[in-house]
């Protein structure tokens, strides 16, 4: 199984870019202050060698190098908002949320020694304009303008309110040099070997299966980060990058171990530790422009025909928690969760109430004992999922086994992943199983609008960036377009209230487990990392550019 | 000397057909590189972006079929193979640059070290047929060859690398260090290799024994074999330069085209030992849909059987003089 980071990226040849980074210790060390050192070894399977490349643009090589080399304005916790300046030390917005003011922070310098400067992020913004294809987030979708103001603030202007797409923009966004990235010819090929940036490392050794990233001892966060090195190997599998993680050769995962804990726990149970913080939702997708999925009642009795905590037990080893009908991910975003109206409707495994649904709705059961319409045409559906998630296609083993037992028959088709993603995208399926393949966000408001919102759909046929199902509800589209208007939290909170009810009762996608940032750590040697109860960062070594957070984080113990 | 012409003349055509179906041959696969860059991209660029890119790529172009033939025809003869899609914006040249020296040194070196054992001991075995190595080692290894490899590799590499720890787990070398020339260096790299060699080795030395021991007992019987004895020559003496050479000419053949195929890596060494080589970027090249990258390291697999052939054929002409009485 892999998931979650589908790169496809190589290594180019062995150049060695040797990048000048002083292995100085850092003046400030308090009596409190654990010392600087330590070689910390990340392990997270990359599928493919490295390609020595580090365009934060790039998306299929920018997991390499944004957060720890390039840093955005403004650190957005993805596992609860909880915002932190960073390359800017303040922001604003103006009252009728179109326009967005930053002030840069001073004093920050790029690892070559020259100064950080707004103008460095105007010139980064213009760029990924200029080239979309570096526009990874598709911030200028909402973006007007952005410019620098006469007192030195970078001010962007928005074509309708854009709230949320601050995480995106002041979050997601990497700041590169003008003076370095200005002489690129075309910088959508253009390989970088020598990064260039404000971030707590420089990377000072790239080779296919390594990279090394050396402590930036000039870094504007005095005193951090306190690892001298860290060390970034290329694992082409699963299966080697578990072992180099249980041996204790690699102390911080982002990796899907079966069998975790005899695996990886206990072989040091003093030390070895994991917590996988549900990031996404697994849902059976609707396509709800053909019969039957068109009729609401359908996609009710099949909700009440999925035993989430089987598929979640038997289909993902219990690590993926089963999902709610809300669509709201818990524990993550608990909240934001209306409990009273989810429990009202109670979305479990209910044979008999989905049998009622069914047969309110005309449909009969036939001496196969499936379900049938008037017409004499059968319940019967292809769902479609990916072969090579092999945890997947045990989760949908075990709905076909639930919905066998209501009378809905369940066909399903394993696919190569591009084959599964081109019939995804363009809503060539009945049913399909899946993830969105948009990145999630800090709060409900990204997954649930990039799942539901008619304006990122396509029509049948054309690639859709979200809404795969092609459901469209003008009420659900309104309730996210005042949620993008409004900076209250009170009143995000109510709206994502309204869209809940909307999931509960309209069920426009099935919400079957939730995704998870897979994460282990070993406290043997380091302390200092993301804990559940204290999330101070996304703690997957993939989570971007959550890495970096915790990277700062962490210590190597004396 | 015609018959080395001859063989040339027949490289040379061998080699612009192979050149000719390596074009043909993705073209005709189903899907498009399109769709799966559109894939790769998430959704989350515009269709138009994405023709300005396939346009860039070459690979959605107006050009007509045969123009598309001739210009690769030409790039591939200047050595310019394009850029990879997977790898994208990496030229082709530079992923195959790194991959290969890793492939061609452990499977090349494990082939070679099969192949000289594996005759060596075939040939001793049918020397003392009977005998105690001929008991033993022939049966074992060709068990042993039957073993699926993916198996093996994870067992040698529990119990050596993960139980015992006495080799790295995967890798050509150390993390910290970077290629250099040094006796060092040359250490880690042995050290490294050590493991998915020596399954190599012990999975495919099997085939080799077994042809080996069967032609030279035949060879054995040969009239020239019984003369030499008769002559009073040294026991050694017949053994490699009297039957020993004739026997070896089917194993040859054998070995130069496994050579040959030694560039298209061992994915599942690749894969099991995390080994930075060629063969795992050819099995993403193809689920990708990478007409650039794949056609590159196609066209280095045919060439690589072909020149190995042409050596066979060569050292055939050499070791056998009945070849070159021919015609």
């Amino acid at each position: 199984m892999r998931r979650h980071r589908r790169v496809g990226l190589l290594a180019t040849l062995a150049a060695l870019a040797l990048f000048g980074s002083a292995c100085g210790t850092s003046s400030n060390n308090n009596g409190n202050q654990p010392a600087i050192g330590g070689t910390l070894t990340i392990d997270n399977e990359s599928g493919a060698l490295w390609q020595c490349d580090f365009n934060p643009y790039n998306g299929s090589v920018n997991g390499q190098s944004f957060g720890v080399l390039y840093e955005p304005l403004v650190y957005d916790n993805l596992l609860n908002d909880k915002k932190t300046n960073w390359l800017a030390s303040d922001y604003t917005w103006s009252s009728d949320s179109k326009t967005l003011t930053f002030t840069i922070r001073s004093g920050v310098k790029w690892t070559d020694g020259q100064p950080f400067s707004a103008d460095d992020v105007v010139f980064s913004f213009n760029l990924i304009k200029q080239h979309s294809e570096l526009d990874l987030q598709s911030v200028w979708q909402v973006l007007d303008s952005v410019t620098k103001d006469s007192s030195g603030k970078v001010v962007m202007t928005f074509k309708q309110s854009a709230v949320p797409n601050f995480y995106q923009i002041a979050g997601q966004t990497a700041i590169v040099p003008q003076h370095i990235w200005s002489a690129f010819k075309d910088p959508v090929s253009q390989v970088v070997k020598d990064p260039v940036g404000t971030g707590p490392f420089t990377m000072s050794q790239c080779t296919g299966q390594n990279i090394t990233f050396t402590r930036n001892p000039n870094y504007w966060q005095t005193g951090l980060p306190r690892l001298q090195t860290v060390t970034y190997p290329a694992f082409l599998d699963n299966d080697p990058a578990n072992a180099f993680l249980a041996t204790g050769q690699a102390q911080w995962g982002g990796q899907f171990i079966p069998n975790i804990d005899t695996y990886y726990v206990a072989r040091d149970p003093q030390n070895n530790k994991y917590w996988f913080p549900p990031i996404n939702n697994i849902n059976i997708w609707f396509n709800t422009t053909i019969a039957p999925f068109n009729n609401k009642a359908v996609r009710q009795a099949i909700a009440y025909s999925i035993d989430r905590d089987s598929v979640s037990k038997k289909g993902e080893y219990g690590y993926e928690p089963p999902g709610n009908q809300t669509g709201v991910l818990s524990p993550t975003f608990d909240s934001w969760i209306d409990k009273a109206q989810a429990d009202k409707y109670g979305y479990k495994f209910d044979p008999t109430k989905a049998a009622a649904l069914l047969q309110q709705a005309g449909y009969t059961k036939g001496s196969s004992g499936i379900y049938q319409d008037a017409s004499g045409k059968k319940l019967s559906f292809t769902i479609i999922d990916i072969a090579g998630y092999t945890d997947w296609v045990a989760s949908v083993q075990v709905i076909q086994d639930n919905l066998k037992q209501v009378g809905i028959e369940l066909k399903a088709q394993n696919l190569e992943s591009n084959a599964y993603f081109d019939k995804l995208f363009t809503g060539n399926f009945q049913l399909a199983y899946g993830s969105l393949d948009t990145s999630p966000g800090p709060t409900p408001y990204y997954e649930l609008r990039n799942t539901l919102h008619s304006g990122t759909t396509a029509p049948i046929g054309q690639t859709a960036a979200g809404d795969y199902g092609r459901y469209k509800n003008p009420a659900v589209d309104t309730l996210f377009d005042q949620f993008g208007a409004t900076t209250d939290s009170a009143k995000q909170h109510d709206l994502i209230k309204q869209v809940e009810a909307i999931m509960l009762e309209d069920v426009p996608v099935i919400p079957v487990t939730e995704g998870v940032a897979w994460y282990q750590y070993s406290t043997k040697d380091f302390a200092g990392w993301p804990t559940p109860a204290d999330p101070y960062a996304a703690p997957a070594p993939w989570n971007l550019p959550d890495w970096e957070v915790t990277l700062l984080h962490v210590y190597k113990k004396s | 000397m015609s018959y080395i012409a001859r063989r040339l003349e027949f490289f040379v055509i061998t080699v612009w057909a192979a050149l000719t179906i390596n074009f043909i041959l993705p073209r005709i696969m189903p899907g498009n590189p399109g769709q799966a860059m559109l894939v790769r991209f998430h959704g989350r660029v515009s269709p138009q972006t994405i023709k300005a890119l396939e346009v860039a790529f070459g690979i959605n172009n107006n050009e007509s079929i045969f123009q598309q033939y001739f210009e690769y025809l030409g790039n591939t003869l200047r050595g310019d193979f394009g850029t990879s899609l997977t790898f994208f914006p990496a030229p082709v040249g530079d992923i195959v640059k790194q991959g290969l020296p890793w492939t061609l040194g452990l499977v090349g070196m494990a082939t070679i070290i099969a192949f000289a054992l594996g005759t060596l001991i075939g040939m001793l075995s049918a020397w003392r047929r009977g005998g105690f190595l001929d008991a033993i080692l022939p049966p074992a290894f060709i068990v042993i060859s039957a073993f699926p490899y993916f198996w093996l590799g994870l067992l040698v590499l529990l119990v050596f690398a993960i139980t015992l720890g006495w080799f790295p787990l995967g890798f050509a070398y150390d993390l910290s260090s970077s290629i250099n020339l040094s006796w060092d260096f040359a250490g880690q790299v042995a050290w490294h290799g050590f493991l998915p060699a020596l399954t190599i080795v012990i999975t495919s030395i099997g085939g080799w024994i077994l042809t080996m021991r069967n032609t030279m007992i035949t060879t054995l019987a040969e009239d020239y074999v019984k003369m030499a004895r008769a002559k009073g020559l040294s026991p050694v003496r017949i053994m490699f330069m009297y039957a020993g050479r004739n026997a070896i000419l089917p194993n040859l053949t054998g070995f130069a085209m496994s050579l040959g195929f030694v560039i298209s890596g061992a994915i599942l060494v690749e894969i099991v030992f995390n080994y930075p080589g060629v063969g795992f970027t050819l099995l993403q090249a193809v689920h990708s849909e990478d007409f650039a990258l794949m056609q590159t390291l196609f066209l280095l697999i045919t060439i690589a059987v072909l020149v190995a052939v042409l050596a066979a054929d060569f050292l055939t002409a050499w070791l056998d003089p009945r070849t070159r009485e021919q015609a």
